[in-house]
C-alpha cells in the first residue's frame, strides 16, 4: 500500500520537483501544503505517513513543524529538503527526528535512496 | 519596468534558484566567519536605473558598497553590488576579532563581499547551465559622490535592475546586505527565457 505523503513547501516548483521525483505508485495519495501553518493542520486531521519538508519558508518554518510534530508525537517519516545546508543546520533537523537532510535541488536517485535506506520502499 | 515583468510561475522559479544560491552562499559565509547563519526568505524586486540611483544616493546614513562584474554565456552578465548599512562593515571586523585598523576592516568586506557574491552567482548560474567569470571585486569609497559615477561607468547600459534583498544573520551578530545586481536587458530577456525551460519541464 503506498503510503500518506504530504509535501511542504513554499514555492510551486520545488512542491513539483519534489513530487517528480517520488516513485510512480506513491503520486495517487499525496497532499502538498504551501506554509508550516497548513502543514501541521494537514498532520493534525490526516495520518500521514512520509512528509517532506522545506526549512525557509515565511511563519512557522520547517522548524516549528518538526516542533509541532513532537509536540503532537506524531508518527511521521520527515525528510528535510532544504538550501539551508550548512552542517549546523542538518544536524539540528535530525536532533529534531527528520529521517535524513536532503540538499535543494532534489534528485531523484538520491531522494528514492534515502526511501529505500528508511524501509519506505 | 514593464521589460522585467514575471508571470506568477517565472517569479516563483526565479525565486526558488535564488533560494538555492542564497543558501550555499550563506554556507560559505558560516565556514569563513565559523559561525552559523539563519536565513529568511529573501525578497527579490525589479528597480528601475534611476530610481535605484536616487535612492543610493540619498541615504542619509554611511553605506559601503562593494562592487563586482560577472559575465556568463548568452549575454548573461551584470555587476553585482552589495549594500552595507553604516556599522554593518564594523560589526563584520568585530565578528572577526579585527583590530580598528581601516585597511584590514576595508579587505575583509570586499573579501565576504565577494565569497558571497561568486558562490551566489556560480550556484545561480549552476542551475541555469550557464558559468561565471569574475572582475575583481571593488570597495567603493565616499559612496555618496562616487556611485553615481561608477554606474555610468559600468561597460554595458542597464535600465533595470535586480534587487535581492538578503538578510543575513550570524548568531549573536547581524548584519544587514542588499545584493543587487545590475543586468542589462539582453540578460533579462535571457533569464526569462531560461525560466521557461525550466517550467516546461514540469
Amino acid at each position: 500500500m503506498s503510503p500518506a505523503v504530504l509535501i511542504c513547501d513554499d514555492s510551486n516548483m520545488a512542491r513539483k520537483q519534489v513530487l517528480r521525483s517520488l516513485p510512480d505508485e506513491w503520486k495517487g495519495s499525496v497532499q502538498t501544503a504551501s506554509n508550516g501553518e497548513d502543514a501541521l493542520k494537514i498532520l493534525r486531521d490526516n495520518s500521514i505517513n512520509v512528509l517532506f519538508l522545506d526549512l525557509t519558508m515565511p511563519g512557522i518554518d520547517g522548524i516549528g513543524v518538526l516542533q509541532g510534530i513532537q509536540t503532537l508525537k506524531l508518527d511521521c517519516s520527515v525528510f528535510v529538503i532544504s538550501a539551508d545546508i550548512q552542517p549546523e543546520m542538518q544536524n539540528k533537523v535530525k536532533e529534531l527526528g527528520a529521517k535524513e537532510f536532503i540538499r535543494k535541488p532534489v534528485q531523484q536517485d538520491i531522494l528514492l535512496t534515502h526511501l529505500q535506506q528508511h524501509g519506505l520502499l | 519596468m514593464s521589460e522585467f515583468h514575471l508571470t506568477e510561475d517565472q517569479q516563483d522559479c526565479l525565486q526558488e534558484l535564488i533560494n538555492i544560491a542564497m543558501g550555499q552562499a550563506s554556507d560559505q559565509l558560516a565556514r569563513y566567519l565559523d559561525s552559523f547563519v539563519y536565513l529568511k526568505v529573501p525578497s527579490i524586486e525589479s528597480v528601475d536605473a534611476k530610481e535605484l540611483m536616487r535612492t543610493l544616493s540619498e541615504q542619509k546614513n554611511a553605506i559601503a558598497v562593494v562592487s563586482q562584474g560577472f559575465f556568463g554565456h548568452e549575454g548573461i552578465r551584470g555587476e553585482a553590488l552589495l549594500v552595507y548599512q553604516e556599522g554593518d562593515s564594523d560589526r563584520i571586523a568585530d565578528l572577526l576579532g579585527y583590530e580598528p585598523d581601516d585597511l584590514s576592516k576595508d579587505e575583509q568586506v570586499i573579501d565576504i563581499s565577494s565569497i558571497l557574491t561568486t558562490t551566489f552567482l556560480n550556484v545561480f548560474a549552476q542551475q541555469i547551465d550557464n558559468q561565471m567569470s569574475y572582475n575583481a571585486p571593488k570597495l567603493l569609497p565616499n559612496v555618496k559622490d562616487n556611485l553615481f559615477e561608477h554606474l555610468q561607468q559600468m561597460p554595458f547600459t542597464w535600465d533595470i535592475a535586480l534587487k535581492v534583498n538578503i538578510n543575513y544573520q550570524v548568531t549573536d551578530y547581524s548584519f544587514n546586505c542588499n545584493m543587487i545586481l545590475l543586468i542589462p536587458e539582453v540578460a533579462i530577456t535571457n533569464i526569462k527565457h531560461v525560466l521557461n525551460r525550466i517550467l516546461a519541464e514540469f
